[in-house]
Parts: C-alpha cells; structure tokens; sequence
C-alpha cells in the first residue's frame, strides 16, 4: 500500500529524533528544531506534545531514548519492486552500469504495462554511448561544481566550442530530452545534451562571477475561457503545470492568467491556438497580437 | 473528532487537491459537496503540507484558496507531502520503532513471546508503562510481513521473526530523476526521504497531478502483473455519480501534454477496450485470473497505431476516419516539417515540395487530432476529416477565432 504511515512524515521525523536520542539526551529545543526541520507547519503542535506526555513511549523525560540502536527499516517489497521497475527503463544507464538487479522482486511495472502516448519522436538518445558518456561527465561536473568545455552542433550544423559552468539538468518529458543549464557561456544558459558532441573538464581559470547570469525572463498571459465542451476542466489541467489563477467571471466565462518563461512565448501562443475558440487572449496586447497574426495568415492561406 | 493534520482516507483530501490546484476558482460556500468544517479542516491541512505554494484571493463571493506551483521551479512534486500523511495510533508509531531496534539486524531471529518481552523492558522507565499484549505484537509483525519488512520463518512448532535483509538503494540522482519521472513516483520520494536530494534535476512541461493518483495506479499495475481482472468504483463526471465495472486492465496511458492519465481496459460488458481516466477512479478490487489477458492485450497493441489519443471509438462511427492537412512554410520555416515529423504520432508526413507537406492519419477517432491542428493555425491551406461534421466545426471555429479577434477580410490583404 502507497498510502502507509511507514512511509511518512511523522515516522521519518521521530526517526530523526532518535537517532539524535541515541547519541546524546536531546533538549526540548532540539527536539522542536528536528520537528520543526523535518515535518509539516503544524507539526511540532503533535510530535512534542506525544513524545513529552509520554504517549509515544520512546524518549524518556530526561532526554535519553530506551532505544539501543539508531532507528532504520528495511525496503518494503513495493519499494523494491519500484526500483526494480525504474532498473528496467533505458535512462538507467545515463547513471551507471553497475546497479543492483532487486532480483528477489517482480517489478512494479515494465515497459508493456504503460504508454507514453503523446511525447515527441526526436527524444534524446539514452542508449547512445557517446551520449551517455557526456551525460555522466556532465552530471558530474553538476554535482562536483566544475566548469567543462563542451563541443556542441550549433543551429548552423557547425561545432562550436563553449567553456561553462554546469549548474542543473532540466528534463522535458514531452520533448523527452534533457537540457543543461548552465552560466558563463556567451551561448545562451540552455544546450540541449542532444547537440553535444563531446565535452570535457576545462582546465584553465574559469571564473563564473565574472558572469552574470541572465536570469529567468518571466511575463504573464492573461485569457478568458468559456467552457464549451468540458474546456474549463481542459484547459485548467493542460495549463496546471504553470504558476497559474482562475477566477469566474459570470455563468461559464473565466479568467486564466498564467506566469511563463518568455523564452517559451512561441510554445505558448500554439498552445492557445489548440483550444481554438474556447480561448480568447485578453491581455498583455502584445500576446493579442501574436495570436492575430496567426490568424490573419491562416486567412490568407484560405484564398 | 478533533483535528489532525493527518489523515486516514486519502480519497478524502484527493478530491480538495485537485480542486485547489487545477481549478482554484470556488469559494469556500461553492463546496457545497462536503460540510464547512470538512472544508476548513482540509484546507487548514494542505496549508500546514504545502505551506507557501498555497494562494488566497478575496473575491466579493469570499475568500478563494488555491494551489499555485510552477513545477519548473520545484525540485520535487510538492504533492508527494499529502502521501507523508497518513494517521496513525500512538502504538503504532511506539511499536514500530521498539520493534525495529529489537530486530535491528537480519542476524536475529526471535519468537512472539521473546519479543514481547523485550518490549515490556522498553517500557519500565517510563511512569505508566504501555504494555503491548501478544495478538498486539502478531498483528503488527503480520503487517509487516505482508510488507516484506519482516521475514517469518517456522522453526517446529514455533514462529521466529527476523528483520529483512538490507538492500542497496540507488543513489540520490537517479531516485531524483526517477521520482519525478517515473509512474508511482512518490515511492522514490518515500526513498530520498531517507538520503539526502542532490537536487541537480529541474523539470519542464512537468504534470504533478497524477500523483495524487499514484494508489490506484499502483493497484491497476499490480493486477496488470499479475493478469487479474479488476471491478472499479469511478466517477461520471458528467452524471456526478459514481459506478462500479468489472474490467481487464491492459495498460496505463499517459500523457505529457495534456497533463491526463488514463487506464486502457477491455470491458466485459460491452466486449470493447476503452479507456478510463485514473483521476475518476476511486477505488480497485483485484478478481479472479484473466485466461484471455495476453490475447486482450495484443489486441490493444493492434489497436494503438491508430490511436492519436485514448479513444477506440468515434463518437460518429465505427469505421476508422481519415484526416489529412497541409501546410505551407518559409524558406526560412523548414523547421515546420521537422516539427510535424517529430509530432506525428501515429500518422503520416510528406514533403510535396520545399515549402509544402502534409500529413495524414486513419485514426478511431480524428476529433482526437483537432486541438494538435489547430497548432499549425497561419499556414494550414488545405485539410480534409472523412467525418465530415467534424470538418465542419474544425472550419465554424477558426471562423469564431476570426470573429473573437474581429479579424477582418481587409486584414488578411
């Protein structure tokens, strides 16, 4: 069962708090700093309480824990037959080569019991050994926090070389690709690990504060929704991944406004498009216009 | 029953979830479904589990709450924290730890009787000591057992319990990766909990809803496995009740653009595959073997290169429709057919000439398709739907489109 306190807040938390217990008779302070750390907001209106009143019976008053050992819990099988399940998928191997097989499990699931159905054709290719060794150099250079020089295939189809930070991998499941983001590269902060060629640790001085990063670019799109044809419920749900309100203008007229990244302004305008005239873009004027003039091509493609 | 920010029925809170992050837009009098003080508790909850991702208005109606994530910007499915909630007994959580430390290696072996004792030594220091009785102590090892956290081995006529053996974890990066990616992800996320994220994955065009389904998912995979048939509860939401049907579970269908979840499954009943979203979804019973489950299957299989979407069906017809477009694109814009390559899905794209394809599909049902066109919406010169009342909304709505931004004949010269 998913939904099991084995696997929660509270159980982690107190786990914590015992393992701190263990080593030395813990403060009412530490107690409420663990709590206040680990759990929800409301939280430490509970734990402490329980543990001071003695109702969970695992920290004595003063301080010490009857425990012996510090806490742990083995893998439940439906933890195992998960990870057995993910050792299964092709992106595995972007990791490592050597993982453990959880041979003592059946999967939760494999590649025939679920479907993918509406991802792009072009996504990266994760069984390429070029490509995996670039994805591991630079997930490594991610975690260890050095700069690498990439050769990459420009939009041109030339190779350009680029010295730059990596800072994190950003992962599209519709694109299925992966993209590093990075600083310190006159290119642009974002390189699709497709387009990469070879890379390698740059060893020359390499000062990332001499480089600004350029920082996320942000606007909002603001759009009305009448919901003809379950659109209300589409729409919402379609757009649920972005920073988003929705409130009710009258009977089955809402306004939507959306935060987007400006680099992603093209995607957006086609994705408004696909609702067709259950949307009508209200503001900002420029967003109003890039979806007319769409419209006044489209007109002119019907002559 | 006074208020806990834990919960006992994860149902209940899936419902108030979905409200105030995909909609967001009803005031606290428009839950009229559930009482006001269920309301306010689940609301007070989600507060004290998501903190800041939770949003207020004030509207003349009342104050609107809502969930507001970019998940771009989130390491990690902020939902995942409504699966950390499950409420539990003051002898669950004391017995939980005193038996792990009792069988703190998979090298001890105890029977009933010699764990209960040693749990009763715990208790002594305490003022009113809490004894555990025998049946107690069985159950919550039968529990355990049943989770593969405990090995039972029978030794005579007595039962010893052991701990199970320690298995190696991925590390960090990939249970970061996988978490977010992978279906049933909130299992890795119960698994960072225990090491720290490395936090070095960001997520784009990211749909962190289907989390809150990750149960039923995980139930429907189980009976996949095992080639059961299943009777569901789901809801209609279009009648805004709810149903019971004897299903075979053939596959999980998701999607990274529309943000839906879906199972695909053959219905005795009516002798078709159809598909049910997962979020209607509230509760699943395995049955008996299914004899017939691979042939269903590859059944679905010969069904899925002519599906664009879900549906196995028109809503017009029986008979597989054709669509085809084409569209017209700059020197500059050659991009365009690469894009309809890497989009077709199930279909077909041809290049007439430099600056011209088309594509083309037969597909169950080509209202499936019509969002996807409109896409293409400023370079579509010709299309055609062999459903031709679907050809004419395609056409009646870019015609409102025009209409809703007054775009005029003399505009287009």
């Amino acid at each position: 069962m998913i939904f099991s306190e084995l696997y929660g807040t509270y159980y982690n938390t107190v786990a914590k708090i015992l393992k701190s217990a263990v080593d030395h008779p813990l403060q009412k302070n530490e107690i409420n700093r663990i709590i206040s750390e680990e759990a929800f907001a409301e939280s430490i209106l509970n734990i402490a309480p329980a543990i001071e009143e003695e109702r969970w019976q695992l920290i004595l008053k003063d301080g010490t824990t009857p425990l012996k050992n510090p806490p742990s819990m083995p893998l439940t099988t439906l933890q195992k037959r998960w990870l057995k399940a993910i050792s299964l998928d092709p992106r595995i191997r972007l990791f490592s080569d050597n993982l453990p097989d959880f041979s003592d499990v059946e999967p939760l699931f494999t590649k025939d019991d679920y479907c993918v159905f509406d991802n792009y054709a072009d996504g990266d290719p994760y069984e390429d050994e070029n490509y995996i060794k670039n994805f591991r150099l630079i997930l490594d250079a991610v975690r260890n926090k050095y700069p690498l020089m990439v050769n990459m295939i420009n939009r041109k189809g030339s190779i350009s070389h680029l010295a730059l930070m990596p800072r994190y991998l950003e992962y599209s499941e519709k694109d299925d690709k992966f993209r590093l983001i990075s600083s310190g590269c006159s290119y642009g902060e974002t390189i699709n690990l497709g387009r990469i060629v070879s890379c390698k640790p740059y060893d020359k001085p390499f000062n990332v504060s001499t480089f600004q990063l350029r920082g996320e670019r942000t606007a909002t799109v603001e759009f009305e929704l009448i919901n003809k044809r379950n659109a209300l419920e589409r729409v919402l749900l379609h757009f649920a991944h972005f920073e988003k309100e929705a409130e009710k203008i009258d009977g089955e007229r809402f306004l939507v406004k959306i935060t987007y990244n400006k680099d992603d302004e093209t995607e957006l305008v086609i994705r408004i498009l696909s609702f067709g005239p259950m949307i009508k873009v209200v503001s900002p004027q420029s967003f109003v216009n890039l979806i007319k003039e769409r419209l006044i091509n489209q007109k002119r493609c019907e002559r | 029953m006074a208020y806990s920010e834990l919960v006992k029925n994860f149902n209940k809170i899936r419902d108030y979830m979905r409200e105030f992050y995909v909609y967001g837009f009803k005031s606290r009098d428009e839950f009229t479904k559930k009482s006001a003080r269920s309301y306010d508790d689940e609301r007070r909850r989600m507060e004290s589990w998501l903190g800041d991702y939770m949003r207020f208005r004030q509207t003349p109606d009342g104050k609107n709450v809502f969930i507001s994530i970019d998940s771009r910007d989130s390491r990690h499915n902020p939902l995942y924290k409504a699966w950390k909630a499950k409420s539990f007994t003051d002898g669950d959580i004391t017995l939980h730890f005193i038996l792990f430390d009792i069988l703190s290696s998979p090298e001890y072996s105890f029977t009933l009787s010699e764990i209960t004792d040693r749990i009763d030594s715990y208790h002594c220091r305490f003022d009113e000591p809490k004894m555990f009785d025998e049946s107690t102590v069985r159950k919550k090892l039968k529990e355990y057992a049943a989770e593969g956290l405990v090995v039972t081995e029978k030794n005579g006529k007595k039962v010893a319990y052991r701990r199970a053996a320690e298995t190696e974890v991925f590390d960090a990066d990939i249970l970061d990766f996988f978490s977010e990616v992978s279906p049933c992800g909130v299992i890795g996320s119960y698994l960072l909990d225990k090491i720290s994220s490395n936090n070095n994955f960001a997520f784009k065009h990211h749909y962190i809803t289907n989390a809150m389904d990750s149960e039923i998912v995980c139930q429907l995979f189980d009976a996949m496995r095992k080639k059961r048939m299943i009777t569901i509860e789901t809801i209609s939401r279009q009648k805004d009740s709810a149903y019971e049907i004897n299903l075979v579970p053939l596959r999980i269908m998701l999607s990274t653009q529309g943000g839906r979840q879906y199972l695909m499954a053959y219905t005795p009943r009516f002798k078709r595959i159809t598909s049910f979203r997962t979020d209607n979804i509230l509760s699943v019973k395995s049955n008996g073997v299914c004899e017939r489950f691979d042939e269903l299957r590859a059944a679905l299989d010969d069904m899925q290169p002519h599906m664009w979407g879900v549906s196995t069906q028109s809503i017009f017809s029986q008979q597989l429709e054709h669509v085809e477009f084409t569209v017209r694109y700059d020197n500059d814009e050659k991009h365009i057919h690469r894009r309809l390559e890497r989009e077709k899905r199930c279909g077909t794209v041809e290049a007439i000439d430099d600056n011209t394809s088309r594509f083309s599909a037969d597909i169950f049902d080509s209202g499936e398709i019509v969002p996807w066109m409109r896409t293409f919406i400023c370079r579509i010169i010709s299309f055609s739907f062999s459903n031709k009342v679907l050809e004419e909304r395609f056409r009646s709505d870019i015609e409102d489109m025009y209409n809703l931004y007054e775009i005029e004949d003399g505009e287009s010269e």
